[in-house]
């Protein structure tokens, strides 16, 4: 064997640490479970907002000098509530389950396969509705709010965790080829260079859009 | 084993060794290519937020040029509605796209129409522009306010009644807002003449509309609507009528 080909393989000390630390099942568990605990006390918050305006439909009213997070206008528009109800109400329903799963995990529970897809495949079904919230706020509602917000990067966070968890543990019947250069890549860590890069964007997006208001 | 044989596993795991180092490579470039992205990402992030930090002026770029006061304000630069001997002063900051504003006319417009009336109350108007950005690019709040200076410029018996029709007819916010010739058919049923109509679209007071915001804001208000009543906050319920009232009928009884 040449020396070249060694080198590539070879990761320094602190790579191997990190990369330890990172691949740690307490890591990754308890990882999701912040983001989880996270994602569910914004969804409380914005329960708690939604019920208040619902008796007081002027209680959020009042428009700020701060235009980004002016006039109660997320809390009253149509999308808050797309499915009759205040989204933050799934949040409460939801969350719950995904802080069960990585408590579990933690103690050493191992769940079934089934159990695991069911999980990822709502999960994502929640991610989908997450971004597309995200997307109308900034792009119809034209308003953010940072509640909305923690939801949306607490629900990425735990949505890469919990594909992770799957992809490792290959819970997601997948054909043998994907499953093999999907572990590949969350061995080299480029899941986790993904999931920087992806809140990266969203900073970006949300600085780009909001930037003159939040910091002017 | 032959030697054939031992030559030929020799060169397999000599080409699954280099297959793996292959990979191992294609991995390397893609996490250095990701280094990459999200330094370059940081980076665009720190310069919009320095840039967003740096300049001082709204997203939305503010009129420029020569400010033009409209006649017929107050000697502290408000517009007047109502009469201008009435005791009581009602101070409102307010902008047209702002659906809190729009919340209180709807509740207290009758009630203000009355203490008018009756000389109880005179209104000092203060027109504001804050949530320019909240209409997609066309600069409502200002375009609708400059409307209303030409009114109080040309036309200062029907500063009022233009006043309500634009509530009336407020649109949502985040929306493009009434366009140019919407707001002028609105001055027109509000009686309007043609020849104040006219002057809308030149944008005269557009700067004006800047100034007072921004005195507005030096003033310490920090959102719309804001009313003070005699020079003081009035921090009663602005969304339902009654408690407006009250306190105006208060303040003429203490004087």
């Amino acid at each position: 064997m040449t020396a070249p080909v060694r080198a590539g393989l070879e990761p320094s000390t602190f790579d191997s640490r990190f990369a330890r630390f990172r691949h740690s099942s307490v890591t990754v568990w308890v990882t999701m479970l912040i983001a989880s605990v996270a994602s569910l006390v914004a969804s409380f918050v914005l329960a708690v907002d939604a019920l208040k305006l619902a008796e007081d439909p002027n209680a959020d009213l009042g428009c700020n000098i701060n235009a980004v997070i002016s006039c109660g206008t997320v809390g009253s528009s149509w999308q808050a509530s797309v499915l009759g109800f205040p989204n933050a109400f799934l949040g409460l329903m939801t969350e719950p389950v995904v802080i069960t799963l990585a408590v579990a995990s933690l103690g050493g529970v191992r769940f079934p396969r089934w159990l695991m897809v069911s999980a990822q495949v709502v999960y994502t079904v929640g991610l989908v509705f997450a971004y597309w919230l995200f997307h109308q706020a900034m792009f119809d509602i034209g308003a953010l709010c940072p509640w909305c917000l923690t939801i949306t990067v607490a629900t990425t966070l735990v949505f890469f965790e919990m594909t992770y968890v799957n992809i490792r543990d290959d819970n997601l019947f997948l054909p043998r080829r994907v499953q093999a250069a999907l572990t590949g890549f969350i061995r080299s860590s480029l899941d986790l260079i993904l999931v920087v890069v992806w809140l990266l964007v969203l900073v970006l997006a949300v600085v780009l859009k909001y930037g003159d208001a939040l910091f002017a | 084993m032959s030697k054939q044989s031992r030559i030929r596993t020799q060169e397999l795991r000599k080409a699954q060794l280099e297959a793996a180092a292959r990979k191992a490579r294609q991995r390397r470039i893609a996490q250095v290519l990701g280094g990459i992205v999200i330094l370059g990402l940081v980076a665009a992030i720190v310069v919009v937020v320095v840039k967003a930090s740096g300049g001082s002026d709204p997203a939305v770029e503010k009129p420029k040029g020569e400010v033009v006061a409209p006649q017929n304000l107050t000697d502290s630069g408000a517009v007047l509605a109502g009469d201008p001997d009435a005791p009581v002063s009602v101070e409102i900051y307010y902008d047209y796209m702002c659906p809190a504003c729009g919340a209180f006319e709807a509740a207290n417009g009758e009630e203000l129409n009355r203490l008018m009336d009756e000389g109880v109350a005179r209104l000092e108007l203060r027109p504001i522009s804050f949530l320019d950005d909240a209409s997609e690019g066309t600069r409502y709040s200002t375009r609708a306010a400059n409307a209303f200076a030409a009114v109080v410029d040309g036309a200062p018996d029907l500063v009022w009644a233009f006043h309500q029709a634009l509530y009336a007819d407020q649109p949502e916010e985040g929306t493009e807002g009434l366009s140019d010739d919407e707001i002028a058919a609105i001055a027109t049923d509000a009686g309007v003449p043609a020849d104040v109509v006219d002057r809308f679209t030149d944008g005269t007071f557009e700067p004006w509309v800047a100034d007072v915001t921004a005195e507005a804001f030096d003033s310490g208000v920090t959102g719309t609507p804001t009313i003070k009543i005699d020079g003081a906050s009035f921090e009663g319920d602005p969304y339902t009528v009654g408690d407006l009232t009250e306190a105006i009928e208060s303040a003429a009884g203490n004087q």
